[in-house]
């Protein structure tokens, strides 16, 4: 499995896909400042809890294209080279599509970490109120991407199944959007679209007052069975995702 | 001699459409095998299957006496070096680096790239981005890539498409050294009669998905021996006086087709003819071509 994933590292080589993630953080880091920057010290002093509400809100546009953009560009190499008819008299194909998952996943993860290092950043730069909340940063990093993950390994199969890449990167994108709205949906229906999760386990409520405009923060519990289902989601579509894989005639 | 590859009763059915029907192939260690047909007549899909690359709805599988199945199938195939339709690269990538990805999931030495470079002549291109290269470069990649495991069998399915002559010429002979240098078995395909005659030992005709021909391709240039065509005043009555005379004969258009034979047997049948109050009125001498035997075969005009 090394060599599989080692090879994977050799294939993206000028493939700038780093550079992807870091657009995508740029942005999130221009978007955090721009929303910071009109608060006052009040608002300051629900700092983390402001960036643990809206980064996941953010989180379904940026996540799900990110995964995309890396599950295409990781996949469109061997649809363009036709090279899977040659890997996979080589190596089994569950290994071709474990290796592409672990090596996406990388990407997920850097990005999850870009996000952890704006919050955290900016937090002590702003001097948010109150001690840093590093457990509800870990939760974030941790939700972030079960959610990323699975969201990726779903653009991963659909990226090496249809060799057009435009299906899986309209996909992506969509589901983006309907991750997006679906937030003003009940929770029911959230549940049952992957790109709401980040909605789904957030771990920040807000309340704002109508008549003094006013916006107050708070910390809310954690949606286990949305974490079991989200948990299942991964499960099943990795395994359908492979399975359609090693059964398709190249 | 034993047999590298034998299939069985090999099908593959799309739909309600039957691209290969019972396929018993057979491929002698050592040989080139040449397998030809038209396009489209089912040639990838069969070599597709062998290499377990499509699942037969249908038969059996052999290769190197053993039965392939989806637990040995990756097993077997470490001795088998495989080209399919069209060589498979990553272009964004050197050569070198396209190689040095098959060598490694191989887990074969990495002297084999050097060695695999000079046999195909790319030495010189290795460092050069693999979409930079001509078709022919790719090609012979393809090749190397094929070749870096050393294996015991190599299936190359039309290794000269879209190759220019001197491209196809040079392909060809190394494909001819491979069986001697390296002793190995090579499978080619093609839809190209002439460069299955130039190359191959033993040879494969498949048709709309069947196999119509199968030997050594000796025995299909006998098939082009020299045959005589006679016409006279009445061939009914010749047919009976031939047949009499134990000679074989097949009715084509005004003609009776009849085997080569010495001018003292052909005098004496004129002789009898004239006899017998029948005019003989052409006698010509014909020899059917490879071609015309492949058309047979196949129902194709042959691409030469």
């Amino acid at each position: 499995m090394s060599a599989a994933i080692g090879m994977e590292v050799l294939k993206t080589k000028g493939r700038k896909i780093w550079l992807v993630v870091a657009v995508m953080m740029a942005v999130q880091l221009l978007w955090a400042g721009w929303a910071i920057s009109n608060k006052d010290a009040n608002e300051l002093a629900q700092g983390w809890l402001f960036f643990l509400y809206q980064f996941p809100m953010l989180n379904c546009i940026i996540m799900p294209v990110i995964a995309a953009v890396v599950a295409s560009r990781l996949s469109d190499v061997e649809h363009q080279g036709q090279t899977f008819k040659l890997l996979e008299t080589i190596i089994p194909a569950q290994r071709i599509f474990a290796a592409k998952f672990i090596w996406g996943s990388i990407y997920m993860l850097g990005a999850a970490l870009g996000q952890l290092a704006i919050m955290i950043g900016m937090g002590f730069v702003l001097h948010f109120g109150g001690p840093v909340p590093w457990g509800a940063l870990a939760g974030y990093l941790f939700f972030t991407l079960v959610v990323s993950l699975t969201i990726y390994i779903f653009q991963q199969g659909v990226s090496m199944l249809v060799a057009n890449q435009m299906v899986p990167m309209t996909l992506g994108l969509v589901g983006g959007f309907i991750g997006l709205f679906s937030m003003f949906f009940p929770q029911g229906f959230q549940k049952l679209i992957l790109w709401s999760y980040y909605g789904v386990l957030m771990q920040v409520g807000m309340n704002w007052d109508e008549t003094t405009r006013a916006v107050d923060f708070y910390w809310t519990a954690t949606d286990w069975s949305g974490l079991g289902l989200i948990l299942v989601f991964f499960v099943l579509i990795y395994g359908i995702g492979r399975i359609l894989f090693v059964r398709k005639e190249v | 001699m034993s047999n590298i590859i034998e299939t069985e009763g090999l099908s593959k059915q799309y739909g309600n459409v039957y691209r290969v029907k019972d396929v018993d192939l057979s491929v002698p260690e050592g040989a080139i095998y040449g397998f030809l047909g038209p396009n489209g007549a089912g040639k990838s899909t069969t070599l597709k299957m062998i290499l377990g690359l499509a699942k037969p709805t249908e038969g059996e599988i052999a290769v190197f006496g053993k039965r392939v199945n989806s637990k040995n199938r990756l097993e077997n195939l470490k001795n088998v070096g495989s080209l399919i339709e069209s060589p498979s690269y990553y272009g964004h990538l050197t050569g070198e680096e396209n190689l040095r990805i098959f060598q490694t999931l191989r887990g074969v030495p990495k002297q084999n790239i050097t060695e695999v470079l000079k046999i195909v002549r790319l030495e010189n291109q290795q460092n050069k981005k693999v979409s930079q290269y001509s078709l022919g470069m790719k090609q012979r990649l393809g090749l190397a890539s094929a070749l870096l495991g050393y294996p015991r069998l190599l299936i190359l399915d039309e290794p000269t498409n879209g190759l220019d002559p001197a491209g196809i010429q040079e392909m060809r002979e190394l494909i001819q050294s491979l069986p001697q240098k390296f002793g190995m078995t090579v499978v080619v395909s093609s839809h190209l009669l002439s460069e299955i005659d130039q190359l191959a030992t033993r040879v494969g005709i498949i048709r709309e998905g069947e196999l119509v021909y199968q030997d050594s391709l000796t025995k299909l240039h006998q098939y082009s021996k020299q045959h005589l065509a006679v016409r006279t005043m009445n061939n009914e009555v010749t047919k009976s006086f031939l047949s009499q005379k134990g000679v074989a004969w097949e009715a084509e258009d005004d003609y009776l087709i009849i085997p080569q034979m010495k001018d003292t047997m052909m005098a004496e049948i004129s002789k009898a003819l004239g006899q017998n109050n029948i005019g003989l009125v052409r006698i010509e001498e014909r020899k059917k071509s490879l071609e015309d035997i492949f058309l047979e075969l196949t129902g194709t005009a042959v691409s030469l």
